[in-house]
């Protein structure tokens, strides 16, 4: 279970439509729980491959030390990474699953016409991405997660 | 003492620490003091070669290691190192997708698709799915050219059967793991990606040949052709490259050549001594009243090119013996018997036997006609039918007994059909049948003919008995043996 604050959540979604068509990429802060973890907030980077952004990302590592710093400072710690999937479904790529880092959650955002259409939460177990439910907020409240509906332009589940 | 800063991911390496502070003048002596007291992290840090790995950077402070001096980079008092794990991912490029791919199709190597090919018995079916202009170059003998975007849209025509085994190739390797891949989900089941494609092919050094095409001109006059999944380009390439000997310019070998060469049948090889006659013009219709007493060859051979240009026609002003036959026999892919006595058909059977070439076989009589298939080897021959002739009082000609103009035109067409087929490798040839026509009742029947096992000519492992006299033959033909049909 991955449980992400409404606000970051909302600023994953902005960073992938903003970046549509290219790929974006950011990093997640927060706690890692009893089971999953929580998500406090997300913090952009920048993607070192904007000539493949339509299908690639490579984070500034920069941005890395960045996070790192800001979520030492707030006691918090990186959790893991979220990148969008234009015009693609929100399940990890071949090249996603080899080079993710066991321990982290990876959000993935398929972002279809401009619009976000769906979140999903990935975790690497050996050689298998395992597919976790994501949660709105403090822990108590029901998992949300799943479609974001297509029918209310602008407005987002969270 | 320095800080090294342990990323999430590693932390469960060192008991769960997020920095951990080791004595170590530079780098390099800091991550062996760190892999020194925690297994399991030096491998996901160094390579075997003892370099960083590519997916993971070191920064001292806010400079990458990278651009200073690598692991050799010095350490101050209280400096921080970070372990920074590249992230990276994005859609499924085109290296991962053929990973992925590799893990469903069957990849064998040139090496052994060329000893598929070469031994014998059932051979998969050989799909070259390379563009156009790229088989132009060059492709392998045997490969059946289909482009990749059009695989999907012809392979059920190409390959009906589901089992049959099939081997993809393309330049280098990749098109054909996309294409075999894709023929799996289509239900064929033994299908394999050939590894390195055409290029491993030819630096094997194994046989390539250069793909024949048809001229716009030619794609003009065949259209019909190639309109039929069973002829198209590829069989008409074949039936432009088909010989077929025509025995005799008359009222079989006439409206057979005439269709033959319509057909674009390349090499038409006419064997006639005789000379047009004005008796001739009610079924042979190659001829002309103004080429009466001209040789049938050249009359023949005008006609047909006049139709078509685009083939060869060589007329032999012979009479068929045991000294030409062989020659001509040898150099035919297929052999139509048109000719109007018996002699001549126990000649050609042998000759055919010999040669192992398939005759088509025709004949007529008033209103009656029937036609077959002699194949050595794979069915009777005209001696285990009919071993010996009939007695000539009971075998008239065609200037005796007369015959229906239009009845040769009938049968000659049944051969001709029979040659296409042949030459195309399509359909069931009449081996084994003798299909009748009764004009006046207008029925066709079909009779089952049986190999003799112990033919003198064509039975298994006896040699070849050498030609004989056949008019002495023909003409000492007496009662008890089954005798030929008279015919012409």
């Amino acid at each position: 279970m991955v449980r992400c604050q409404p606000s970051a959540m909302r600023a994953i979604i902005e960073h992938a439509e903003e970046g549509y068509p290219a790929e974006v990429c950011g990093l997640l802060l927060g706690r890692q729980a009893e089971q999953g973890c929580t998500v406090e907030c997300a913090l952009r980077a920048r993607n070192l491959e904007p000539a493949r952004a339509r299908e690639r990302y490579e984070l500034d590592p920069r941005d890395y030390l960045r996070a790192d710093e800001q979520a030492r400072a707030q006691g918090l710690e990186i959790v893991g990474v979220y990148h969008s999937h234009p015009d693609h479904p929100a399940r990890p790529s071949a090249t996603d699953r080899e080079r993710a880092w066991e321990g982290w959650r990876y959000l993935i955002v398929a972002v279809a016409a401009g619009r976000a259409q769906q979140v999903r939460a990935w975790r690497l177990a050996g050689e298998e991405f395992l597919e976790e439910p994501i949660a709105p907020g403090p822990p108590g409240e029901q998992p949300a997660g799943g479609p974001v509906p297509a029918n209310r332009p602008g407005r987002h589940p969270w | 003492m320095a800080i090294v800063r342990i990323p999430t991911p590693l932390r469960s390496l060192v008991g769960g620490a997020d920095e951990v502070e080791v004595a170590a003048a530079n780098v390099r002596e800091a991550l062996e003091e760190l892999s020194r007291r925690h297994e399991g992290l030096r491998e996901r840090l160094l390579g075997p070669d003892g370099e960083l790995r590519h997916f993971v950077n070191l920064y001292v402070g806010a400079d990458d290691i990278r651009d200073r001096d690598g692991l050799e980079t010095p350490l101050a008092e209280r400096d921080v190192v970070s372990i920074v794990p590249a992230i990276a991912g994005g859609l499924p490029d085109v290296r991962a997708l053929m990973a992925e791919l590799r893990q469903r199709v069957r990849e064998v190597s040139a090496e052994q698709v060329h000893e598929l090919l070469r031994r014998p018995g059932p051979r998969p079916v050989l799909i070259d799915v390379r563009e156009p202009d790229e088989v132009e170059q060059g492709m392998i003998p045997g490969a059946l050219a289909i482009p990749r975007g059009l695989l999907e849209f012809r392979i059920e025509q190409a390959v009906p059967d589901r089992a049959t085994p099939i081997v993809v190739h393309c330049a280098s390797g990749g098109r054909s793991l996309l294409a075999a891949d894709s023929l799996q989900r289509l239900g064929y089941r033994d299908v394999a990606s050939m590894a390195g494609g055409y290029r491993a092919w030819e630096q094997a050094g194994y046989e390539t040949t250069r793909p024949l095409r048809l001229s716009p001109a030619q794609r003009r006059r065949y259209l019909r052709h190639l309109a039929i999944p069973e002829v198209g380009e590829q069989g008409q390439l074949r039936l432009l490259g088909a010989t077929v000997l025509l025995v005799g310019a008359g009222g079989l070998g006439c409206p057979a050549a005439y269709f033959l060469a319509a057909a674009g049948v390349g090499r038409l090889v006419i064997v006639d001594d005789d000379v047009v006659d004005e008796t001739n013009l009610q079924r042979q219709i190659l001829h002309t009243v103004d080429r009466i007493g001209q040789p049938k060859v050249d009359s023949a051979r005008r006609q047909l090119l006049a139709l078509n240009p685009d083939i060869e026609v060589v007329g032999v002003q012979q009479r068929l013996t045991s000294a030409n036959v062989s020659e001509l026999v040898a150099a035919a892919d297929v052999v139509l018997d048109g000719s109007d006595n018996f002699p001549t058909r126990y000649l050609l059977n042998d000759a055919c036997v010999l040669h192992r070439k398939p005759c088509v076989h025709g004949s007529v009589f008033r209103f009656e006609g029937q036609v077959t298939v002699f194949w050595p080897g794979r069915g009777p021959c005209y001696r285990c039918l009919y071993p010996a002739p009939p007695p000539p009082e009971l075998a008239p000609s065609c200037a005796e007994a007369g015959v229906l103009g239009v009845l040769p035109g009938v049968i000659g067409l049944l051969e001709a059909v029979e040659v296409i087929k042949i030459i195309l490798g399509q359909g069931e040839p009449l081996v084994g049948r003798l299909l009748t026509y009764d004009a006046l009742r207008a029925r066709f029947t079909e009779l089952r003919t049986r190999r003799d096992p112990d033919c003198a000519y064509c039975g298994e492992g006896r040699p070849f008995p050498g030609f004989i006299d056949y008019e002495q033959f023909c003409a000492s033909a007496g009662a008890g043996q089954p005798a030929a049909p008279a015919a012409r």
